[in-house]
């Protein structure tokens, strides 16, 4: 991959993220050379004392407060090397990992740099030392007291143990590099405030010329559809991706239970076979499926977004259909296999009474969660209302996105309702 | 039956009538009688009779329809919350599902009994005294679980949480306490040692005892007077052994029998 | 945006020559406009009349009512109106709204057809309406099939047997039969089946993994996980506090339960955009084609509903007894959330948090897609680009990520339970 092409495909946060790990490596390479440094130190000095006190058998130990000192003394180095800009590491090896673009800091932002080190990081140190038994007692194993209910002695609270500041450094790390990472810049949002109200103002006058009549500029594919039809569109579309879906996924849901494959080799190959094919197609995600089959059906046909939906569907639906095969009572399939049922009659008269409510229940569930998917499909190819969404968004017509977006509000709303409603009646 | 004025009364109850809303039931029709301070008395009733609903007016957890309640000179039916509040804190709960925080330690749900006492902030931040720490284990000490004060309650038996309600009501040090059939979800040997408590409290420590109870046998072993509820009317008040055969019957139906608890 | 070339340079059938092809689209377009006529009307009807109920409620019975009929009497009695309205050739709504919705082309139906309209509607549609009350309205107004089945010695008839069972399924096949007509056209069937041969070279791509892009792709995968984990963390800040004003149980009051209603309303509205059209918007906000930080607000603001709205049902399910003993020992209101509330919501709260992060993993992909950021962003650029083996090593990335994570957020809930 070259580095031109990558500009282009690549984001702009996975270079930030590229210049953030040679920092971290160039520290950490800093804060090894001085351990390596202390531990020169520490050698001379065993040295020093062996030849003095030659006649007193003995090397010179740390005391017990001494290894956190020196992990704590050499970070400090490190801090400093980085923020006087010289990084002993690099220098020690001859090579520069820090890109010269990147260019030099001021003074100030190098003090605030530091001043927000010796705040945060000293303070978690503390609380770790603090937060449960010493170190010392850890290593030498004596004062191992058990976190076990102790009726002398209350239980710290999560956080003031070691393992909850470890949690917290862990949080604030993440918060941290996850903000240089996505480059989070709240003052953007304030600076555009002022042209984002009127795209606002505009979603939120609709314009709805167009909710019956078809947009004489808005034809696809030598089809003229209004807002209304669409919007029937995309319902229809969730509704032959849930059948289609619900119908392939019910037959592989059973040779994706343990309990109905048994144990022979076969039955473990089906299940396993099954139960991969539900994983992989699950995790990808409907839209990315979509992108696929509008390759292959063509771009912005209504098929490309239901093949896409049902695929996902049914991956989705085999795995929960599946599971609730599993968790079905076993009494009913024995009393069936005592009677001397085969397979299908196990299947067909013990486990589907057990487990068709719950079938329905997850189906409705899934025709809620396509509804939502088929209105955004349409951004690969997929067709649906969501075609005029981005039409109209990238013709940056606001008021008509306004009504579209009011018409997917609806749909998604009344959809919701009406699965739900089925779905109480049949619990 | 008619209230009789006493000499000297603690807790008076006056015609106390409670609707609920929904469905137009009438919990509590008129209900009047007064307790003297130092009383253990005992309400009994079939389901629904009202018990519960009575029990919930006094400390207001139930805003009754109308009627009044004159704790020791107060009519707490017209205390604003605040001041109700104040007046809640002498009114330790005993209730038949325990009500403890199940992810909470014993001590922990002993705590919240001292709630009434703390200022706001310092309750927030779970700042209790030292004294009310001793305090705490020391009631534990008392019901017989010094040693589970650190575990989590919903690892004790039943009769184990409700010690710890008990606890926990002893933690107000209360004037007057209410127990909402305390027994009644446990087994007779368990009942009795709870009731033991109850009586404790009730001789030692001076607190007036208003217990609501499903069996009359335990209501006779413990009380010091019954009264007795019929579809949210007063249907007796008197001593224990007053209750015969035919007053039985008529409180609970024609078709019931006694059982004993042992 | 990723329109290919020539999208939109064909002009539509109906604009073009005449023929049978324009008739039918005239007449398509007259059926579309009955029906738009038909739902403004009804929502001017249902505005009046709960204006009216309003009116009349406040001046008889002295107090707000929503109706003072049942809700289904409502609904029914304003289509119904509508229809009637509809089929003499009058609008209500129309005239309310001052013109005349849509363009005029197009013939005006005659009173015949009106009235076939009507007795269509009456046959097909409004019959259907019944299913949705229980018992189902049919069985209430001949007062059969209320028996509870089953407790007569008698067998219950097959569903094929039953009227209602008939007209379900009668229902189901030309909802089915429509769905196909709509949605499906010949040509991409055709090009399914035509296609598939000449596809292999294109699975083939995808199965092939480029393994010069995984460095990059792996930094672009750390992306859209710290993408997931700043949303989830922000919206749980905001979340946390907003869903003690969303729940029913605490909202008490007329001021409070007025606060319930709007913010558990706009949680839905927010919930029910997907969170690719919130990046769309973020971006236009940010003023960026591709900006992570605009996809970290697009999952930030679908979280924050998703997770008021669970949150919110689970404070309204905790145990009432904790709150009952510790009113009753005199505490506060803040001590009672504090110390009956907090306690029971911890753990589910953590629970669905993790839940949350989980779903918004792949959501952190899917919002790349448009220029949020991270590993969709690649995976979109190579599929655009042609580039279907690189696309391909993406996709299994992504598999494994979606993986790991589901694994782990599953195994952490598990031991919070």
């Amino acid at each position: 991959m070259s580095g031109e092409s990558a500009a282009v495909v690549g984001s702009a946060s996975g270079d930030r993220l590229a210049v953030l790990a040679r920092r971290a490596l160039s520290f950490f390479l800093d804060w090894m050379v001085w351990g390596y440094v202390a531990y020169c130190v520490m050698y001379l000095l065993n040295h020093y004392w062996y030849t003095v006190h030659v006649d007193w058998w003995g090397t010179l130990t740390l005391p017990s407060w001494g290894w956190p000192l020196v992990v704590l003394a050499t970070l400090e180095l490190a801090v400093w090397c980085r923020s006087l800009g010289r990084s002993l590491g690099q220098r020690a090896i001859g090579v520069a990992f820090q890109d010269a673009a990147g260019g030099r800091i001021t003074v100030g932002r190098r003090l605030g740099r530091i001043l927000l080190w010796h705040i945060s990081v000293p303070l978690f140190a503390v609380g770790f030392w603090r937060g449960w038994d010493p170190w010392h007692d850890r290593v030498v194993g004596v004062g191992l007291r058990p976190i076990s209910p102790d009726p002398e002695r209350p239980g710290r609270r999560a956080l003031a143990t070691q393992w909850g500041m470890v949690a917290l450094f862990l949080g604030a790390l993440t918060l941290w590099v996850g903000w240089l990472i996505i480059g989070i810049n709240f003052q953007v949002l304030a600076r555009r405030a002022a042209q984002t109200r009127r795209i606002w103002g505009e979603m939120l006058r609709p314009d709805f010329r167009y909710f019956t009549a078809p947009d004489p500029v808005f034809s696809l594919r030598a089809l003229s559809y209004s807002i209304l039809d669409l919007a029937v569109v995309t319902v229809f579309m969730a509704l032959m991706a849930t059948i289609l879906g619900a119908v392939i996924a019910f037959p592989l849901s059973f040779l994706g239970a343990r309990n109905v494959m048994g144990f022979s080799p076969p039955g473990w190959a089906a299940y396993g076979i099954v139960r991969g094919f539900f994983n992989v197609f699950r995790s990808i995600e409907t839209i990315i499926w979509g992108s696929i089959f509008a390759v292959w059906v063509g771009y912005g046909t209504t098929l490309a977004g239901i093949l896409a939906l049902t695929v996902h569907t049914v991956a989705a639906l085999g795995k929960l259909y599946s599971e609730q095969v599993e968790g079905v009572s076993p009494g009913p399939l024995e009393a069936v296999w005592a009677a001397g049922g085969s397979r299908v009659q196990v299947v067909r008269h013990a486990v589907i009474p057990q487990v068709l409510p719950s079938f329905w229940a997850f189906t409705l569930y899934r025709w809620d969660i396509n509804v939502r998917m088929s209105t955004v499909i349409a951004l690969v190819g997929g067709g649906g209302i969501g075609d005029m969404l981005f039409y109209y968004k990238n013709q940056g017509d606001w008021p008509k996105v306004g009504a579209v977006v009011i018409v997917i509000v609806a749909i998604v709303w009344a959809m919701d309702y009406i699965s739900g409603r089925l779905r109480e009646r049949i619990a | 039956m008619v209230w009789q004025p006493m000499a000297n009364p603690y807790l008076v109850v006056e015609h106390l009538t409670k609707v609920y809303e929904r469905g137009q039931v009438l919990a509590l029709r008129d209900l009047s009688f007064a307790v003297e301070k130092g009383e253990f008395l005992v309400v009994i009733g079939l389901s629904g009779s009202g018990k519960s609903t009575l029990l919930r007016c006094i400390n207001r957890l139930i805003e009754p329809t109308s009627g009044k309640i004159w704790l020791d000179g107060v009519d707490v039916t017209r205390l604003s919350q605040a001041r109700m509040r104040r007046v809640r804190r002498r009114i330790g709960m005993i209730f038949q599902q325990f009500n403890l925080v199940d992810r909470s330690t014993a001590i922990g749900n002993v705590l919240t009994g001292r709630l009434g006492y703390l200022p706001g902030w310092r309750a927030l931040l779970g700042w209790f005294p030292k004294e009310d720490r001793e305090k705490a284990l020391a009631n534990l000490e008392r019901v017989g679980l010094r040693d589970k004060a650190y575990v989590r309650v919903d690892q004790l038996s039943g009769g184990q949480r409700q010690r710890v309600g008990i606890a926990r009501a002893l933690m107000q040090d209360p004037e007057v306490l209410l127990a909402d059939e305390p027994v009644s979800a446990l087994d007779p040997a368990t009942s009795h040692s709870i009731m033991q408590y109850l009586e404790q409290m009730n001789r030692h420590d001076g607190a007036t005892v208003i217990a609501s109870l499903h069996f009359l046998s335990l209501a006779r072993r413990y009380g010091t007077r019954i009264i007795a509820l019929k579809d949210g009317q007063l249907v007796f008040d008197g001593p224990p052994n007053a209750i015969d055969n035919a007053k039985f019957k008529e409180i609970y139906g024609e078709d019931a029998e006694e059982v004993e608890v042992r | 945006m990723g329109y290919p070339e020539g999208y939109l340079s064909e002009r539509p059938a109906w604009t073009t020559g005449a023929g049978i092809q324009d008739a039918l689209a005239r007449r398509a377009i007259a059926a579309r406009r009955y029906l738009g006529v038909f739902l403004l009307d009804a929502g001017a009807l249902a505005i009046l009349w709960i204006l009216v109920s309003y009116v009349y409620a406040w001046y008889v019975l002295g107090t707000t009512a929503y109706t003072l009929v049942p809700w289904w009497a409502f609904a029914v009695g304003v289509v119904e109106a509508a229809a009637v309205w509809g089929s003499f050739g009058l609008s209500l709504g129309q005239r309310l709204l001052g013109r005349a919705l849509g363009p005029t082309q197009g013939q005006e139906a005659s009173s015949g057809a009106r009235v076939r309209y009507f007795l269509l509607w009456h046959v097909l549609v409004l019959p259907g309406v019944g299913f949705l009350f229980d018992p189902p309205l049919h069985e209430r107004v001949t007062g059969l099939g209320l028996r509870p089945r089953g407790t007569e010695g008698v067998a219950p008839a097959p569903w094929y047997r039953t009227s209602a069972g008939l007209f379900v399924a009668a229902l189901l096949v030309v909802t089915c039969a429509a769905a196909v007509g709509v949605t499906v056209s010949w040509s991409a069937l055709v090009r399914l089946f035509r296609q598939a041969g000449e596809t292999v070279d294109f699975w083939r791509a995808l199965v092939s993994p480029d393994t010069s892009i995984l460095l990059d792709a792996g930094r672009d995968m750390i992306v859209t996980v710290f993408m997931a984990v700043l949303s989830t963390l922000f919206a749980v800040v905001v979340a946390v506090p907003l869903s003690f004003f969303a729940a029913r149980n605490l909202m008490r009051g007329p001021l409070g339960r007025s606060v319930y209603t709007v913010l558990r309303g706009a949680m839905s509205i927010i919930r029910s955009i997907e969170p690719i059209i919130w990046a769309i918007i973020f971006l236009v906000w940010v003023t960026a084609l591709r900006s992570a930080f605009a996809g970290i607000l697009a999952l930030w603001v679908h979280s924050i509903a998703d997770l008021v709205k669970l949150y919110a049902e689970r404070l309204e399910a905790i145990d009432q007894g904790p709150i009952e003993a510790i009113t009753s020992s005199g505490a506060g209101r803040l001590s009672v959330l504090r110390y009956a509330i907090i306690p029971q919501i911890v753990n589910p709260y953590i629970s669905f948090t993790l839940y949350r992060w989980d779903i918004n993993i792949r959501m952190a992909t899917v919002v790349g897609l448009v220029g949020g950021g991270g590993i969709g962003q690649r995976l979109i650029n190579y599929i655009w680009g042609v580039q279907y083996r690189q696309a391909g090593t993406v996709m299994i990335l992504i598999v494994i990520l979606v993986w790991a994570i589901d694994y782990l957020s599953a195994r952490l809930r598990a031991k919070l339970a």
